[in-house]
């Protein structure tokens, strides 16, 4: 990666703090009319969820055979969300890429958030979730351990363990920041921020490190990328419900998830970048960057997509062969071929540059991944529990409930309501990193 | 406020014996709580008691036990030593409770009032006014201005009802009015055998059986009794399996059971059963026929080879040729026929018919007896209701009285019997919950539920089931002879009416049968027979020989104008007989066996038909015949022939009860207003529906996902070929099951280590050769398990509580269906446990898989993740009102929202066995219990034990060549073995 990817048109370290944190201190209307109306949608969902603890889980759609339906497709998908962040951050880190600087923080911030709210879903999905405690194996008097060999036990270790080790990562990575922001402050706000940056001096000690703990998090967080996805594919591929029990599950969820976050990154730096203008710092270069990443990602996808039917007709299983003819050409058949096309499909236009450099293209593209992506789960989740062994037990979950419509909203809001307030009080983008790649003069 | 009315009760339950009034929740309640220091006879807190009585839901009269726990009934099963059910039950017969438990029963006597509404009243005015009505009604003189309907009653009710009316100075003022009265038959009967009556039907003496349209195992006459004996007719035996054959218009639950359906016209199938009668006698196939009588013979049939036969009835004359063959080759063949009025055109002549093959087999005629015939036989005919409500619009009629019937929602809407009624100055109803006869009523007399009364009832000669208060009424009610007793004595005096109360009447009647009988001692009679459940002394004599006049009759000579429109096919259903089961609120639950639709009636139509009128699944009709419309969701299926629609009784009601009322819809509505002449029924001429859609939908609650099995019929119903298992037997061919067992391990397939077993391994076979698909351990289940009840709404979503369903696939050809029993498998390798996160699915030491609803915290994997789709979660806390509630079993815990649940195994059974084997001071043995489905299966087609005993039932049957295993390639081990359906290829 060349090193012209990075921060572009900075003069000096304090050009790079006033450009980067001047965006904390006077947000304008915009910002605060999103922040009311995703605080709406936070409280919708938090009303819709309440409403289905009060009333049961008939709230949702969900029925018999179709027992999971868009909560757990939402924590798939929002566990793929966290996926790029943590993949821009800390993989492209140990591979020196340049070009990660100006994303890696808003894409870390996003990691966090989204493995939140991924947490929550399992959450809304339980019939009695005031028991949800018993998951964890706590020492209890009745000697009563949670099964090790649940997939779901797997997830609650994997994903408690991402979001640990992402969001330690992520702070690691903004302790620098704090204490700048600190320096420029004063007051309360001062001391908050003082209290969080841990008595940061700056000092070649503190840097040094810091530089270890940061590789170190960066090389606890690489393989947690691939095996939190892997467990969560485990969800379904150890179930043997003909459209679930697949060996290729795990890459196949590791690269989607790869997939749909990247199109996040591209969809929440799009509008940060104009908003906050940092063109010269998040450039084209960059965005280019994700874009070629989201093709590897897509073909991959595609691939997966082809090798599932080619084995589920390979296998000579009736209920596999006829899951997967019946996903392209059941009731969920327009999910399915609007999920190819938008995540295998349209991103074979990438492959030209004009596209890859035409920002409308980027973000559209972005979308079009994202929705691809939810559809995916949809299609894997609700499509192959409706179509399992036994005929008479068929049915369709046909539509999501407003209850889970407004989880669903709900669950969006709160991403982009955290994600808001991230960027009101936290530096978007890593001002330690973009200082260290800038070409400065000796002089100054 | 249940809780203390129970203590109430109790407290008087210890003088029920003496003949006592029970006390129930009517009266006002002393409101403290008291402790068991004085306990009432018979009740142990905890401790069930059973109840011989009898079910009254239909008129075939089973016999039952009532379970009554702390002065509750929670369950019924059949009673084991009476003779028409031998423990079991049907599902109308499981699902009775509900009706003693109908929230819209009479809360107690009311009046209407100038505005039309009902006000509350006390009983003492309520027969004040009765007695006073009666009294005008009297002094105007003339012997039928007092009338009584009832449905079938026998015995001492029967003879007070009549005491009562003469004294009263009435003439046949007692009317007893059964939807299903088969006049057609009777008619038949009349004409071949010389005998105006219903006789019983015994078939398992017989190794050939045809039907005409007879569903036998669903409504006729006594499906109970005959499914258990089709249970030793039909089902492999040896290696040898006898044939049944049906014919007629639909795919019912019978028509489905037998070997081969021959899909007739609606009306045509008289036609097969003489081309029959003709190919066997144009082949000599029956000699030994007198000559003049088969002179006879062939001159009814001479109009009718077998080649004009089967154009009228549209079937394959082959298929005629080769049936008569079967039934001439048969040693004792027997052709029934369903022979009522409202089903299909032509009863009588089919019903004809089929008693006219039958004589040609003199040898299997002792298998109709008319010795023992059928109260039925008493039913009013059509043609007398007809007079009666000629009699009721000419003001001849001053008082009528109702009492559990429902003519109103029965009869033919043609007849207008609503407005007869309305012309009767003042109708009184004793009947115990609303219905849209007793909608009419001035007077509200609510009477006992079956089982809060005494009684007697014989469904047929020789036997008599005994009827006993097997629990407090449940509303301010009373016994309808207690009414009768007390408005008598108010009118005439205490002297005409020589009886503390309608037991003392009881008594008095049986004490009279008794003593004729020959029987010494009344009070050990009585105490024998209340404890037994009745009175059906040793039948000695055999059936007397049948003798057969000259058969004369003149049989339609060219099919009917069939004219435009889709003829019309009207059925009875296992679930709702005539309607009247339609306000419990099971039998709206339970599935249809075909179907497989619940809450709401349709219209069956074959999807090819259904296409070419361009009609779906849903869409609301409006049917039109020339006498009435109705409005019904039309549901394409392969259980009609093409071109044929049908429609089931039961459903359409407008005011009776809230479970009932608004759902499509009654095809009475469609019926003529007619007589037919020769057997004094309804006229049923040929009705061709003219359907337009209104364009509105009403959904189907159907709970089956697809109609057939997609290729899957070996993992799921494979069935065997007769030769085959005989051939497997022979050469001592074992099947291939994976045992359940730790002897079922192999190192090359199993993960998971080995479960071993000490004591017992928990399994179930399912015989499917003897499934009939009737339902009633669905019903059981309910019953037992406090299976919660979802409504319609929650049907359509999806959301059934089922643990047990009969589910059905059409086979390929879509000309027949299959059954599958599916419930819990309690697999050895069960895929629901090691998902669960906190082992709320739990393997038990004894095999079950047992689910732990405390530690469930509804992530639903379980449910995701078995193959069987045999897990129900509660996606509600689903509630009942009261006093549905009283039914709950308070062994059974009921579930809340957010938890799974499933096929225990009556594990609360299992332990109150191991507990009584405990006290004995051994283990359980083979037949000491089984559950709740298997108790009441009628033709035994649900066997239950443990595996680990190798002499016990199941351990013999898992070894049979026909076992196999639902879905084998999981290796999830089922404990839960099914025994394949044995087919026989009909040589055509």
């Amino acid at each position: 990666m060349s090193e012209a990817a990075g921060p572009q048109g900075l003069t000096g370290y304090g050009a790079a703090d006033d450009q980067i944190l001047g965006a904390m201190w006077n947000p304008g209307r915009v910002y605060w009319t999103f922040v009311a109306i995703t605080a709406l949608g936070v409280l919708i969902g938090a009303s819709c969820w309440a409403y289905q603890i009060a009333t049961g889980l008939g709230a949702a759609n969900i029925l018999h055979p179709a027992m999971w339906g868009t909560y757990l497709v939402n924590f798939v998908f929002w566990v793929g969300i966290a996926h790029s962040g943590t993949l821009i951050s800390a993989i492209l880190f140990l591979f020196r890429a340049s070009w990660r600087t100006t994303i890696s923080r808003s894409s870390e911030a996003m990691t966090v958030f989204a493995v939140m709210i991924a947490g929550m879903f399992p959450l809304i999905h339980l019939g009695r979730v005031w028991l949800v405690y018993w998951i964890v194996p706590y020492p209890n008097q009745r000697n009563l351990w949670p099964n090790f060999q649940s997939p779901l036990v797997f997830d609650v270790v994997a994903v408690s363990t991402y979001l640990t080790v992402s969001f330690l990562f992520w702070y690691t990575g903004l302790m620098p920041d704090l204490a700048t922001i600190r320096d420029r402050t004063a007051g309360i706000k001062n001391r908050i921020y003082g209290f969080f940056s841990l008595g940061w001096r700056g000092s070649e000690k503190t840097w040094k490190t810091y530089g270890t703990a940061y590789l170190l998090f960066a090389a606890l967080a690489t393989p947690l990328v691939i095996s939190v996805h892997s467990v969560v594919s485990w969800d379904f591929a150890l179930g043997i419900v003909p459209g679930w029990h697949s060996t290729i599950f795990a890459p196949y969820f590791v690269a989607g998830a790869i997939h749909s976050g990247l199109a996040m990154v591209l969809v929440l730096l799009i509008p940060m970048r104009k908003i906050f203008r940092f063109e010269n710092l998040i450039t084209m270069e960059v965005l280019e960057n994700v874009a070629k990443t989201i093709i590897l990602t897509g073909l991959i996808v595609g691939y997966s997509y082809a090798i599932e039917h080619f084995l589920a007709w390979y296998s000579g299983g009736k209920a596999e062969e006829q899951q997967y003819m019946w996903r392209m050409t059941g009731y969920y058949s327009w999910c399915f071929w609007l999920m190819v096309i938008c995540n295998a499909v349209v991103p074979i236009a990438l492959f030209f540059k004009k596209v890859r450099t035409s920002i409308p293209a980027l973000f559209s593209i972005g979308i079009l991944v994202l929705i691809g992506m939810w559809l995916e789960r949809l299609v894997i989740i609700v499509g192959s529990e409706a179509h399992e062994f036994d005929p008479y037990s068929w049915g369709l979950y046909k539509y999501p409930s407003i209850v889970e419509w407004g989880i669903l909203i709900g669950s969006f809001s709160l991403f982009f309501f955290l994600f808001l307030l991230f960027a009101k009080f936290l530096p978007t983008i890593s001002v330690a990193d973009v200082k260290e790649k800038m070409q400065v003069r000796r002089d100054d | 406020m249940p809780d203390l009315c129970r203590r109430d009760f109790l407290k008087l339950f210890g003088i029920a014996g003496s003949g006592a009034v029970l006390y129930g929740c009517g009266e006002p309640a002393t409101r403290y709580l008291i402790p068991y220091i004085n306990p009432p006879e018979d009740v142990v807190p905890g401790k069930a008691v059973y109840y011989a009585t009898t079910c009254r839901e239909c008129p075939a009269g089973c016999g039952m036990l009532a379970k009554n726990r702390e002065g509750r009934i929670v369950k019924v099963e059949g009673n084991p030593s009476h003779p028409v059910s031998r423990g079991k039950l049907c599902l109308r017969g499981q699902a009775s409770l509900h009706g003693l438990y109908n929230p819209d029963r009479f809360w107690g006597p009311m009046q209407r009032n100038v505005y039309g509404a009902l006000d509350p009243i006390t009983w003492e005015r309520g027969e004040a006014i009765l007695a006073e009505k009666l009294s005008a009604a009297m002094a105007k003189g003339g012997g039928g201005r007092i009338v009584i309907v009832t449905g079938l009653v026998t015995g001492a009710i029967k003879d007070l009802t009549e005491m009562w009316l003469s004294e009263m100075g009435q003439e046949n003022g007692h009317i007893m009015y059964e939807p299903w009265s088969y006049e057609s038959l009777k008619k038949a009967n009349q004409v071949v055998f010389g005998r105006d009556a219903v006789p019983q039907y015994r078939f398992d003496e017989l190794d050939f059986l045809i039907s005409f349209n007879a569903g036998f195992l669903e409504t006729w006459i006594s499906n109970l009794e005959f499914a258990r004996q089709y249970a030793s007719f039909h089902p492999i035996s040896g290696e040898s399996k006898n044939v049944f054959v049906f014919v007629g218009p639909r795919l019912s639950m019978t028509a489905n059971n037998a070997d081969l359906w021959i899909a007739t016209r609606p009306g045509t199938e008289y036609a097969v059963g003489l081309g029959i009668i003709r190919a066997i006698l144009d082949k000599k196939l029956a000699p030994d026929q007198p000559a003049e009588r088969r002179a006879a013979i062939e001159s009814m049939v001479s109009a009718w080879p077998v080649e004009r036969a089967a154009a009228t009835a549209g079937c394959d004359p082959k298929l005629i040729e080769s049936v008569a063959r079967l039934f001439a080759g048969a040693a004792r063949p027997l052709a029934i026929a369903e022979g009522l009025p409202q089903c299909v055109p032509n009863a009588t002549e089919t019903a004809v018919a089929a008693n006219l093959l039958c004589t040609l087999k003199p040898a299997s005629l002792s298998a109709i007896d008319f010795s023992c015939e059928s109260s039925r036989t008493y039913v009013a005919r059509a043609d007398a209701i007809k007079a009666l409500a000629d009699r009721m619009r000419s003001r001849e009629i001053d008082v009528l009285i109702f009492q559990g019937v429902n003519p109103v929602f029965s009869l033919p809407k043609a007849w207008d019997f609503a407005a007869a009624i309305k012309s009767v100055p003042f109708v009184a109803t004793f009947s115990p919950a609303i219905d849209e006869t007793s909608a009419l009523a001035h007077l509200v007399l609510p009477s006992h539920y079956s089982f809060e009364s005494w009684g007697d009832y014989s469904p047929g000669k020789g036997v008599t089931g005994f009827l006993q208060p097997v629990m407090g009424p449940v509303f301010n009610t009373k016994h309808t002879g207690d009414i009768l007793i007390s408005t008598g004595k108010k009118i005439k005096g205490e002297e005409s009416f020589p009886f503390r109360d309608f037991y003392d009447a009881l008594q008095g009647y049986w004490t009279r049968i008794s003593a004729e009988a020959g029987i010494k001692s009344f009070d050990d009679f009585w105490q024998n027979s209340i404890m037994q459940g009745g009175y059906w002394p040793e039948q000695t004599a055999k059936a007397p020989e049948l003798s057969l006049p000259a058969p004369s009759f003149n049989f339609p000579e060219s099919e009917q104008e069939t004219g435009t429109g889709l003829p019309l096919v009207v059925y009875p259903t296992v679930q709702f007989y005539d309607g009247r089961m339609a306000n419990h609120l099971w039998v709206q639950e339970f599935p249809d066996p075909m179907t497989q639709v619940t809450w709401g009636g349709w219209l069956e139509i074959h999807p090819e038909t259904a296409g070419k009128l361009g009609l779906k699944k849903g869409d609301l009709l409006r049917v039109k015949t020339d006498y009435g419309a109705i409005e019904i969701p039309a549901l394409p299926i392969y259980t009609v022939p093409e071109g044929v629609a049908a429609i089931p009784v039961g459903q359409g009601h407008w005011n009776f009860g809230r479970f009932a009322t608004g759902l499509p819809a009654n095809p009475f509505e469609l019926l003529g207003p007619d007589l037919d002449l020769v057997s004094g029924a309804t006229l049923r001429p040929g009705l061709n529906l003219k359907i337009e859609k209104t364009g509105k939908t009403f959904d189907i609650a159907n709970t089956d996902g697809s109609f057939f099995l997609h290729g899957r019929e070996e993992d799921f119903v494979p069935v065997i070929s007769l030769e085959e298992r005989n051939r497997m037997a022979a050469s001592g061919e074992k099947p291939y099951i994976d045992y359940p067992l730790p002897a079922g391990y192999q190192e090359s397939k199993d993960f998971y280590p080995r479960h071993t077993y000490s004591d017992y391994r928990w399994a179930m076979v399912v015989d499917l050769d003897r499934c009939i698909g009737c339902g009633a351990c669905v019903a059981a289940c309910y019953s037992e398990n406090n299976v919660a009840l979802v409504k319609r709404d929650q049907m359509l979503r999806g959301r059934e509580m089922s643990w047990i369903r009969v589910q059905r696939y059409f086979n390929e050809d879509a000309k027949g269906a299959r059954w599958l029993v599916m419930l819990c498998q309690h697999c050895d390798n069960a895929p629901c446990e090691y998902v669960c996160p906190i082992f709320a699915p739990h393997h038990s030491e004894e095999g079950l898989n047992n689910q732990v609803y405390n530690r469930c915290f509804g992530t639903r994997f379980c449910s995701q993740n078995d193959p069987y789709k045999v897990r129900r979660f509660n996606w509600y806390t689903f509630t009942r009102p009261e006093p549905l509630k009283w039914q709950l079993n308070p062994d059974v815990t009921v579930r809340q929202k957010g938890v799974m649940e499933k096929c225990s195994f009556c594990v609360h059974r299992i332990i109150e066995a191991k507990l009584e084997a405990t006290m004995k001071g051994r283990k359980v043995r083979d037949g000491d219990f089984t559950t709740a489905c298997a108790q009441t299966c009628p033709t035994e087609a649900l066997i239950f034990g443990s595996l680990v005993d190798p002499e016990s039932r199941v351990s013999k049957l898992i070894n049979d060549v026909r076992a196999y295993q639902v879905l084998q390639h999981l290796n999830t081990k089922p404990a839960v073995i099914y025994l394949k359906r044995v087919i026989e290829e009909l040589r055509v």
